[in-house]
């Protein structure tokens, strides 16, 4: 709808400065990393760089790239379902069995270690991993480190799309016969679909890029996608490589988002 | 205190057509009522003279000054929103106030003018309380008092008793003229409440789907509505179709035959509390037609009967009776239904 | 059934909380090498004191995001006053490409941050840092002033253009009493995420200067000293602290 001349003055001058940045230190950036996967080197500093494929190649023709990237995919996929599995019951325990202020404060609870360094946290596992569990340094570790990190997304985003749903459709649902465990998963579940998968992408996502947690609780085992992109750029300074392994990344992630789009619509529709 | 004018306004968004050539004038110092249904566009077009809707076409003049390019805040309106919009975080002296803080006014006439407006809306001694503190009733008043701190031009109100209950909104209908009066601003408000409408208004305007259906004061835009529309909006009408058979009877398909005393024309209406309901039998004079009750609704004062007559088919005639010996005749009775040729009234073409 | 999910929660709870309350233990424990038995001893804490890397990078921190709340928290807040006070084509994808900061992950960000701040000569550094928090602090203060916006809708500001208040009046007199605890709430929301920010951090900070999430991280990969315990505990108290300041001005639970 076109807005009369002063007006869009007025949201012009309201916006710009916002994106303007955004276009600064966001979206202009990820298109130069586009551009640099491209070259042979960053063009800075007298060198001269020209166009290459060979970065993306490497990616598709050495196993230490994409076997690696399936390693991070894989990583995604176990935090994920772990948070979900353990996740969705509590939200679900949360919405339906507690009450009143008790419920404000243990939400609260649940979501204050998220919303807190997660660095510090990271590192706080190394501590109980190391005496007397003995896992650190140990793929577990990883695991138990994301998840730990990444519950509260799952616990949050269910527990908001489980609140959503009508008490009265519940209640219709018992007045029609159904038993609790019928009315769960004919009703509950169905209605609470846009939460979980809400979660699944704010939880997959982020883990597929961590290098942080693999490191620090992984070690040696920690050979992901995510740790081989942040070598080339302290340790290798191959960033033309690093960019195009990070935009390879980027389209892993584009992919399964399109590949889950018609499904998330459906969900959302029906909801 | 401003005459209003507004020619040819029109409006769309998107494929909506909100108002379509909406021309009407409002006389200084009037009480008009803008009345439609939901959607009609009656909001609209008093956003339209408040600034916030700007028209796609015609204009808009206070006093003959034209106002379509003079934002909001410049063109010295006066509004009571329909939550009244009071702010919460400012007492009510401070709301009422507001309008002359923005114009600095200097602070002894500010509280003079204080004093005068918490007295014309009966709140003398709430002015330290805050909005949330009050009842509808009172934040009504306030929103009101706070419109017209500032002398406004022209009072515009969308839907202001809508939120109060019946016995609430009677006394403040009242109250509201009483001001209206003694102020003598150009008033303009918005109802969907067609009750509300007539009596409260100097003259009303019928919008329907962004058009003006009829303007007239309360009294003729009733008794002599100009089109189905108006008439069946505007209170319950029994509607007869026929064919015209002379300058003032109409021929309906049973064959009987209804007079009016003003010149016929195909459809014509009567008002239910026109009709009187006769036992079968009686005496009878003027229109009349057989009839067996199907339902009879008892209120005190008045009894409504639904009647089934063979012209109106699965329609029931509506009457409205005064309960004055207090006999209802019962469902299944026969009846004869009569009203007098200067109660039929034909519609224009 | 009641019994089994509390228990249940307590578990996540316990879960949620255990290494963050065996570190704080740990950070007042004599031990070096986190070995009971436990001897309470504050001895980390003073050699935090004279850590002066340490302290360098906290200042750098909390400086950092003390600029990032305000910038992020003034531009945001602009912005959301386009979203909620105005209907324009466009906005729709202007509120999409509010996403990409927040779901893309951050490495990919951080290490396209570097490659363009290279190569357009903004380089390394705090500045390049701060660039990089605002950026990532937009999507959030928009959100939250937003949510606030919407709550009491446009009728108060149209209340006042009624009664002659010019826009910046209106905005100073109705609209800012009204967003200010949407405000604070993401000012603090800012400062915490600031403060938290390890990976953009990471890769724009140049050698000799950084904050304290890349310093601690750092002294881990190096193998770490115990006073690193100790700040940790300090950061996790303080932004746990900070994140309840906003619940309790803003009121989640039902967000």
């Amino acid at each position: 709808m076109a807005l009369p001349p002063r007006q869009r003055v007025e949201v012009f001058a309201l916006t710009a400065p916002a994106y303007l940045w955004l276009a600064a230190t966001v979206f202009l950036p990820l298109v130069a990393m586009v551009y640099f996967s491209f070259l042979t080197a960053v063009p800075v500093g007298g060198r001269t760089a020209s166009f290459t494929l060979a970065h993306y190649i490497s990616f598709f023709t050495k196993p230490i790239y994409w076997f690696n990237a399936w390693r991070s995919i894989e990583l995604g996929i176990y935090v994920t379902a772990i948070s979900l599995l353990v996740g969705y019951p509590a939200a679900l325990a949360l919405s339906r069995h507690v009450k009143g202020r008790w419920r404000e404060a243990i939400f609260l609870l649940i979501i204050l270690p998220f919303w807190s360094n997660a660095l510090v946290r990271t590192f706080s596992w190394t501590m109980v991993l190391r005496q007397p569990l003995n896992l650190l340094f140990t793929y577990p570790a990883i695991v138990i480190g994301l998840v730990h990190a990444y519950l509260p997304y799952a616990i949050l985003t269910s527990y908001i799309s489980l609140q959503a749903i009508d008490e009265s459709l519940i209640e219709a649902s018992r007045s029609l016969g159904a038993t609790t465990l019928q009315t769960f998963f004919r009703i509950i579940l169905p209605l609470s679909m846009p939460g979980v998968l809400a979660a699944i992408f704010l939880i997959f996502v982020p883990v597929i890029g961590s290098f942080m947690e693999p490191r620090i609780l992984g070690g040696k085992d920690a050979i992901m996608l995510g740790p081989i992109i942040e070598g080339q750029f302290t340790a290798a300074f191959n960033w033309p490589l690093g960019a195009a392994l990070s935009f390879m990344m980027l389209a892993i992630v584009l992919l399964m988002l399109a590949l889950a789009a018609p499904l998330l619509r459906r969900q959302l529709g029906s909801s | 205190m401003s005459r209003v004018d507004v020619d040819r306004v029109s409006k769309r968004y998107g494929q909506v057509i909100a108002l379509d050539q909406i021309t009407l004038t409002f006389a200084d110092g009037e009480f008009f009522g803008l009345l439609g249904p939901s959607g009609s566009g009656k909001t609209t077009l008093l956003r339209a003279i408040a600034g916030f809707v700007i028209p796609d076409r015609g204009t808009i003049a206070f006093d003959g000054e034209q106002v379509e390019s003079v934002p909001v805040h410049r063109r010295g309106i006066g509004m009571v929103f329909q939550n009244y919009a009071l702010f919460p975080h400012l007492t009510v002296a401070d709301n009422i106030g507001f309008g002359l803080d923005v114009r600095h006014v200097d602070r002894s006439e500010r509280d003079r003018r204080l004093h005068e407006l918490l007295g014309l809306v009966r709140l003398a001694g709430y002015g330290g309380r805050r909005p949330r503190e009050l009842s509808g009733g009172q934040q009504q008043r306030v929103a009101l008092a706070r419109a017209l701190a500032t002398r406004p031009r022209v009072l515009l109100l969308d839907e202001p008793l809508g939120a109060l209950d019946r016995k609430l909104r009677q006394e403040m209908q009242v109250e509201l003229r009483e001001i209206q009066r003694e102020t003598g601003v150009t008033t303009i408000f918005v109802t969907h409440d067609q009750e509300e409408a007539l009596t409260l208004s100097d003259r009303i305007a019928i919008i329907n789907e962004g058009r003006l259906v009829q303007v007239g004061a309360p009294v003729e835009t009733y008794e002599r509505p100009s089109s189905l529309f108006a008439a069946q909006f505007l209170g319950d009408a029994n509607v007869f179709r026929g064919t015209v058979v002379d300058a003032h009877g109409v021929r309906l398909a049973d064959g009987t035959v209804i007079r009016s005393a003003l010149e016929a024309a195909p459809t014509a209406i009567v008002r239910p509390e026109k009709i009187s309901v006769l036992p079968a039998g009686a005496p009878h004079h003027g229109n009349a037609l057989d009839g067996e009750i199907l339902q009879a609704v008892y209120s005190g004062a008045s009894v409504t009967y639904r009647i089934r007559v063979t012209v109106l088919g699965d329609e029931p005639l509506l009457a409205f009776v005064q309960a004055s010996s207090g006999d209802v005749l019962a469902p299944g009775r026969r009846v004869v239904a009569q009203w007098s040729p200067e109660q039929t009234v034909p519609l224009p073409q | 059934m009641r019994r089994l999910s509390h228990a249940y929660l307590a578990l996540v709870l316990a879960f949620l909380y255990l290494p963050i309350l065996v570190m704080v233990i740990m950070a007042f424990n004599r031990s070096a090498l986190y070995e009971l038995p436990f001897t309470f001893d504050l001895v980390w804490f003073k050699a935090l004191a004279g850590n002066e890397r340490l302290l360098a990078a906290s200042w750098n921190s909390i400086w950092i995001a003390a600029c990032n709340a305000v910038i992020a928290t003034f531009l945001g807040t602009l912005a959301a006053m386009a979203f909620a006070r105005y209907v324009f084509r466009g906005k729709q994808l202007m509120q999409i490409l509010l996403f990409p900061p927040i779901t893309i992950p951050w490495l990919i960000i951080g290490t396209s941050m570097l490659i363009f701040f290279f190569w357009t000569g903004i380089g390394r550094g705090l500045h390049a840092i701060l660039l990089g928090h605002v950026a990532l602090s937009l999507p959030y203060v928009i959100v939250v002033v937003g949510a606030r916006l919407q709550s009491f809708g446009p009728a108060l500001e149209e209340a006042a253009a009624t009664l002659g208040a010019t826009p910046v009046q209106t905005f100073m007199r109705v609209t800012l009493p009204m967003i200010a605890p949407g405000v604070v709430a993401a000012g603090l929301f800012a400062f915490a995420v600031s403060f938290d920010q390890f990976v953009i951090s990471y890769f724009l900070a140049p050698p000799g200067t950084s904050t304290l999430p890349v310093e601690i991280y750092t002294a881990i990969r190096k193998g770490f000293t115990p006073e690193i315990n100790a700040v940790s505990s300090i950061i996790i108290v303080i932004s746990m602290g900070l994140m309840l300041a906003v619940a309790r001005n803003y009121r989640f639970g039902g967000e």
